[in-house]
């Protein structure tokens, strides 16, 4: 039978005198340590003198809300533990650091810390329940919680915290894998720019290989090139071999030259020849926004054999709801849509269905231009060919959204008053 | 040729991480920083101008440190504080953040006051006008498009160095006056030299530069290259310093006139300028003084916000984030409102913001010296044994010359006392 006796923070805990059940004074609450195996964490110790190891086990507490802890044993009969690897200490690992708030998405800091306090066949046991993030948690550290007594309390519910890996101290917390399987990339993307970089890498690990691609991909660019210059070599070629290749050739474009040459030489032959020949384009031109993942069709198939092609290649393009249509030598004929593709008769040939005035953009206009005729126009793609019509790739709406949306999150206007001050990192 | 290409590409990487030490030393030479300089030099000769290479020595030490504590750890120093020492200790930080920075922004605001006043128009119309146009284009995010020409202004300081070299001193006065330890014991000499230490190393520039590196995602490993960036802006910020002491040396100092206010700074720059001294210097105060009304408030906004966990990662609306707005506004509100009380003098603000500075600073220095010492943070990066002890001193003296100020301030013979 479990019954819920009360709630305590943390903070409120920490300084209480420790009494044996004869009343005598042992120590005081310095610290508490938890065994954090998944659920809600259960405290298993009390670190209580100024030795850094020696734990009174919290099994023998009494009562843990009164003015004082009370032991259920008298001083002499205390079996003192020493911590092991897989306890972690509350008040120095977890209140005042940074966590993963799950739910929101975010890095938030530990304020202060809410326990419950249950009664379990006669022994009073504590659990961390909820972390308190708001100002209130804040005050209440400095006494002074009355000054806030009108704002809600701020809580995250344990559940959905996960702790950011630390590399430092005897302990290490383990991130749990499986529960970052459910995240949406952009989510995923929200938490790594929130995060220094040594958690950003650990994290990201964690991660699997497509879950990490689709992610980075969402990353601003120097966050991008951040983590992929300090992965190792193997495991950036691979990721370069995951991301769509318009966004691996802009990554290693804002990459150290030396640094790029190298992981291009570890990707696979196929994808390299393909990034090489992106990487001629000249940043920030339609050429290094484009994506050469696209569908390409010959004028001389049938409406019936390009559903055929689609059925088979349609799984590693990045755009297949305008499909293009050249001749013999790549230059671009004309274009229809996936709907017309469908509702088309599947013997008419493909340059009876086309429409032959396309609007494109040349291989070496700006972002801004590209930018403007999706916009004009609103397409969702736009062909990129070069003064003779030969069909380059292919601007997705999404590679220029970003200059429509002005990144006005305090965090990315912080980072540009900083970057600005000095020289952009190439 | 593989030397050459080797030493070529190490510039080459050099000037990709260069910017956060070389930016934060030349935001030192603000408002409050050429007032102070000047005043030094027009007052005292070149007696500070040791002091000025002590506190330089002091500022590269303070900001490698700053920036290799960023690098190794990927974190902000409020940060820091927070994580190693809690809740409490934060709050004192952020206090004196604040209240160093409110005086510092108060201290730009009269720099903006001072050159309008050289243009001939009120104060009471200039600062008002130019806090809300700072308040509001920093909320807008169009900040940027006008810093260029606020960098371009401060380039104007140049002629400092200029009429120094026109004006001619004994060079070789000059340098044994910038090695020779020179201290005249009276409260206003002592006001003067915490002054200069408080102008050159400040709270603000330790946490904007470790923030700047992390910001830039420098590591441990691109590190050496920041040092030599935090070294070269410690350089040019002696190099002003020292033209400013030197020039208004010989142009003021020599001929016995006295800076009443801040606009009799420029008279250092007839030499250049002519009758246009004045407007010259009124452009470049303007100029430095905006670049930093601009970076300040936000700056310290953003760190407290940082290290408190408030709200800060949000769209710019003052519902969503009202710590955040609330702190940046006040900062911005207080800071003009100082300049606008009745009969105070806009000089005066200057050089007591810089004393402000330099009396909050040693406790700034303690955490970041605490934080820099600590293994199990920065591993093989920590402090050396050598830097400890000259880091150490640093604010032990500068502990000593605050409380010396204080005592001197109930105790006015302390000076007296303490010679026999």
């Amino acid at each position: 039978m479990q019954k819920h006796i009360a709630e305590i923070y943390f903070s409120q805990l920490r300084g209480k005198d420790i009494c044996d059940n004869k009343g005598r004074t042992v120590g005081k609450v310095k610290d508490i340590v938890t065994l954090w195996t998944g659920g809600l964490p259960m405290i298993t110790g009390i670190l209580y003198s100024e030795e850094p190891d020696k734990l009174i086990p919290a099994d023998i507490v009494q009562n843990w809300d009164g003015k004082q802890v009370i032991l259920a044993e008298s001083s002499e009969k205390i079996n003192i533990t020493q911590i092991t690897h897989q306890q972690l200490f509350v008040g120095k690992w977890l209140l005042d650091n940074q966590v993963i708030d799950l739910k929101g998405y975010k890095i938030v800091r530990v304020n202060d810390i809410l326990l419950s306090c249950d009664e379990q066949d006669g022994k009073q046991r504590l659990s961390i329940i909820a972390a308190d993030i708001g100002i209130r948690g804040l005050l209440r550290r400095i006494g002074l919680e009355f000054l806030a007594s009108r704002l809600d309390k701020k809580y995250i519910s344990w559940q959905h915290i996960t702790p950011l890996e630390k590399k430092t101290g005897s302990l290490k917390l383990k991130l749990d894998k499986d529960r970052f399987k459910k995240l949406h990339p952009v989510e995923i993307a929200d938490l790594l720019e929130d995060m220094d970089y040594d958690s950003r890498n650990v994290f990201f690990k964690a991660l699997g290989s497509e879950q990490a691609a689709e992610a980075i991909g969402k990353l601003k660019e120097n966050t991008q090139v951040e983590i992929v210059t300090r992965m190792d070599k193997k495991q950036a070629a691979e990721l370069l071999e995951d991301l769509h290749a318009d966004e691996a050739a802009n990554l290693l474009r804002e990459m150290p030259k030396e640094k790029a040459a190298e992981l291009l030489q570890l990707v696979k032959k196929d994808k390299t020849k393909e990034l090489k020949w992106l990487l001629h384009y000249k940043s920030d031109t339609a050429g290094s926004l484009m994506t050469t993942e696209f569908i390409r069709l010959p004028v001389t198939f049938t409406a019936g054999q390009a559903i055929e092609h689609l059925r088979r290649f349609a799984q590693d393009a990045e755009m297949i709801y305008y499909l293009y249509v050249t001749d013999v030598d790549e230059k671009l004929l004309g274009v229809f849509s996936l709907r017309e593709l469908i509702l088309a008769d599947q013997e008419i040939t493909l340059g009876a269905l086309l429409h032959s005035k396309v609007i494109t953009v040349q291989v070496n206009d700006s972002r801004k231009k590209v930018a403007e005729i999706i916009h004009k126009y609103g397409l969702l793609a736009v062909p990129v060919i070069d003064a003779e019509g030969f069909l380059h790739g292919v601007v997705t709406v999404d590679d220029v959204l970003d200059l429509f949306m002005v990144d006005r999150t305090l965090k990315a206007s912080m980072s540009r008053y900083l970057n600005k001050r000095g020289l952009r990192r190439k | 040729m593989k030397t050459f290409r080797v030493f070529r590409d190490k510039i080459i990487v050099f000037l990709s991480i260069m910017g956060p030490g070389i930016v934060t030393a030349f935001a030192d030479n603000d408002a409050g920083g050429i007032a102070t300089y000047a005043a030094a030099g027009a007052k005292y000769g070149l007696a500070l101008l040791f002091t000025m290479l002590l506190s330089t020595v002091c500022l590269a030490i303070a900001q490698e440190m700053s920036a290799r504590t960023g690098a190794v750890t990927g974190k902000g120093l409020s940060d820091l504080i927070r994580e190693r020492y809690g809740v409490k200790w934060t709050l004192f930080a952020m206090s004196i953040l604040i209240i160093a920075n409110i005086g510092t922004t108060a201290s730009e605001f009269s720099g903006i006051a001072t050159s309008f006043e050289i243009f001939g128009v009120s104060r009471y119309i200039s600062v008002p006008l130019v806090a809300f146009a700072v308040w509001i284009l920093v909320l807008k995010g169009s900040y940027n498009k006008i810093e260029k020409i606020f960098l371009m202004l401060c380039l104007t300081f140049a002629s400092y160095a200029i009429s120094g070299i026109i004006v001619g001193p004994s060079w070789k006065e000059v340098l044994i006056a910038s090695v020779k330890p020179t201290f005249i014991w009276d409260a206003e000499f002592l006001l003067m030299a915490i002054g200069v230490i408080g102008t050159t190393v400040t709270p603000w520039g330790q946490f904007y530069v470790q923030a700047a590196v992390v910001d830039k995602g420098i590591n441990a490993s691109d590190y050496q290259y920041t040092r030599w960036d935090v070294l070269v802006g410690a350089f040019f910020t002696w190099l002003v310093a020292f033209f400013i002491i030197v020039a208004t040396n010989a142009t003021l100092y020599t001929n016995g006139i006295g800076i009443e206010t801040a606009g009799d700074a420029a008279i250092a720059l007839e030499p250049v300028a002519g009758k246009y001294a004045s407007l010259l210097f009124a452009f470049g105060l303007l100029g430095a003084s905006m670049l930093a009304a601009f970076i300040l408030p936000l700056s310290t906004a953003y760190a407290v916000c940082e290290a408190l966990g408030f709200e800060h990662a949000v769209s710019d609306s003052y519902r969503e984030a009202p710590v955040f707005f609330g702190l940046y506004t006040m900062l911005v509100v207080v800071g003009a409102g100082i300049v606008l009380l009745p009969g105070i003098s806009l000089y005066r603000i200057m050089l007591t913001s810089q004393v402000i500075n330099g009396v909050l600073l040693p406790p700034i220095l303690i955490f970041m010296m605490l934080i820099a010492n600590d293994i199990n943070l920065m591993g093989e990066y920590a402090n050396s044994k050598l830097y400890n002890i000259v880091a150490w001193i640093f604010t032990m003296v500068l502990i000593a010359l605050t409380v010396l100020l204080l005592v001197s301030a109930f105790v006015p013979d302390i000076f007296n006392i303490l010679l026999k």
